[in-house]
């Protein structure tokens, strides 16, 4: 095989030449070094490139393949993780200045777990500051969408969808607090996996809000979100809220029937006025698909959902706050403005205020769940409006824009960080923008806890019947 | 409810040990007051009677 095509293969692909020995892990590094060195000065989606790390270990991988002893499915895949994860003498920012010089001793769990599992490891993706969905500034380069270089790749794993969109690592694991996994699926045309809270170790991961933070993937497939999760998932010491239950055979699941599988339209996400027609078109039509595969589809109702954005922005602020005190105080220049804005506002929230929020979260958890007390699934769109322009401009300047961006679309996704449930976010079609006739759109779907291998069924049968995850963006 | 004036929020920053400066006191005063004013309208049905329990759902399966 041409090395310049294999950038372009699944990582379940590759992996299986890899072990058929066809392709050597050190050629398919090789591969994605050039690709990222030829192509990502016109993304920025690496903060860190681990050529030699990355190399060193191809090597090691390509012994032990011809030794007979593979690992895992994504042994010698070239895999790339968001900044966010601790890795040990590898530059680890948070996609900040304060951390420009944060080298961490140990790896963290969900790292450890895609080395145990033969991924090589090709660096460190770029993101919205500490995993915050308002930062303007990006220390490290402004993260670009392939589809539309102007255009916002999706916070807060921009660079996670970005170098997997454009080909340059075989999947990627990003973190979602509101939504960081699924909007960067969303926008850049990927698959998208919050897995259920508590099935990924959270250790060694820099916290955003702790009870909302975790890890998982991004990838241009469900298959290959499958591998991810697999090598990712599973009970860790060091993280007391990991689930103990043995971990499922992720890419076993994908095989099973969606005959008969009952879906329920989220009405308050569908139909909201926030929505643009034209993305509830794409999503209504990307339900329909699956109704055609025998699903039934009928109606459910989470009431509480348009307000979620509000509720979910307390508990994120008021959970991230504490961890960045001592920073706020003696170097607070090197905050982007909007992320210093938001960490101060969680310093000072009053305490009613957030032990309402703590009780509105308990009520839209139970929503959540009597909708999925009536159905297996739960379908909305990810997103109101396709990727928007990148904001080059910092600041509130009104109550009124205070309100609206704890409003609307940023409802759509955090009812299930609240709720603690698996969601994932697919590639359902193209919508437009002005100056941009080709803007991917996303189908959410999100389910009882630890149904995350239900959820990657549904969306790989929704893979194998549409033709949207074979498009190629024009970078 | 009243919005809260800069003045007060200042006052807030420095109960919380901080020294809350323009133009960051202006954009926390209307973060705080959106805030307020968006959970001020929510009212749901059994907000009264709901506790806000922990954050691990009941159908997690810890330590099993």
């Amino acid at each position: 095989m041409n090395s310049a095509a294999i950038p372009f293969l699944t990582a379940a692909a590759l992996g299986r030449l890899i072990q058929r020995q066809d392709i050597s892990p050190v050629e398919a590094v090789e591969a994605y070094l050039e690709r990222i060195y030829r192509v990502d000065r016109k993304l920025n989606s690496y903060i860190t490139v681990c050529r030699d790390h990355a190399l060193a270990a191809a090597r090691q991988a390509e012994q032990e393949i011809a030794a007979g002893e593979i690992r895992s499915p994504l042994h010698g895949v070239p895999v790339a993780v968001k900044d966010q994860f601790n890795t040990a003498g590898i530059l680890t920012t948070g996609g900040s200045k304060v951390l420009a010089t944060n080298v961490p001793t140990h790896d963290a769990t969900v790292i450890s777990n895609l080395k145990n599992a033969g991924a090589i490891l090709m660096g460190k993706l770029n993101m919205s500051e500490f995993a915050t969905g308002n930062s303007v500034y990006h220390h490290w380069g402004t993260p670009r969408n392939p589809w539309d270089r102007t255009r916002n790749p999706g916070t807060s794993s921009s660079g996670s969808g970005a170098a997997t969109a454009a080909f340059l690592c075989a999947t990627s694991l990003g973190e979602d607090t509101g939504g960081s996994i699924r909007n960067p699926a969303n926008n850049c045309g990927l698959v998208g996996l919050r897995p259920t809270w508590g099935l990924v170790s959270r250790y060694g991961m820099l916290g955003a809000s702790w009870s909302n933070d975790i890890g998982g993937p991004i990838s241009r497939t469900a298959e290959d979100c499958a591998l991810t999760l697999q090598a990712i998932a599973g009970p860790d010491p060091n993280d007391l809220y990991t689930t103990q239950t043995p971990t499922p055979d992720y890419q076993a699941e994908l095989n099973g029937d969606i005959k008969g599988l009952r879906i329920g339209v989220v009405k308050e996400g569908l139909y909201a006025d926030f929505v643009q027609p034209q993305v509830r078109d794409t999503v209504s039509k990307a339900i329909g698909t699956l109704e055609s595969l025998g699903a039934s589809v009928d109606e459910v109702s989470i009431p509480l959902l348009p307000y979620t954005a509000a509720i979910n922005r307390i508990h994120i602020e008021v959970e991230a706050a504490p961890s960045h005190w001592e920073w706020l105080a003696t170097q607070p220049q090197n905050y982007d403005h909007n992320v210093r804005t938001d960490f101060l506002t969680g310093c000072v929230v009053p305490g009613q205020l957030y032990y309402k929020a703590l009780k509105l979260r308990e009520l839209i958890r139970a929503q959540v769940f009597e909708a999925l007390d009536k159905v297996d699934v739960l379908a909305l769109p990810n997103t109101s409006e396709p990727a928007p322009l990148i904001n080059n401009k910092p600041g509130i300047f009104s109550q009124e824009e205070a309100r609206a961006r704890m409003s609307g679309r940023r409802s759509l996704t955090g009812s299930f960080n609240l709720a603690s449930v698996p969601a994932l976010a697919v590639h359902c079609g193209f919508v437009s923008a002005e100056g941009s006739p080709k803007l991917p759109t996303a189908l959410q779907l999100a389910g009882r806890p630890f149904s995350d291998g239900m959820l990657l069924r549904v969306a790989h049968h929704f893979q194998e019947a549409t033709p949207w995850h074979i498009q190629r963006p024009p970078i | 409810m009243a919005d809260l004036t800069k003045d007060e929020v200042r006052s807030l920053g420095k109960a919380a040990g901080l020294d809350l400066q323009e133009p960051h006191l202006t954009e926390v005063t209307y973060n705080i007051n959106a805030l307020r004013e968006l959970l001020d309208d929510l009212n749901p049905p059994g907000l009264d009677e709901v506790e806000p329990l922990p954050i691990i759902h009941p159908y997690h399966q810890i330590g099993q």
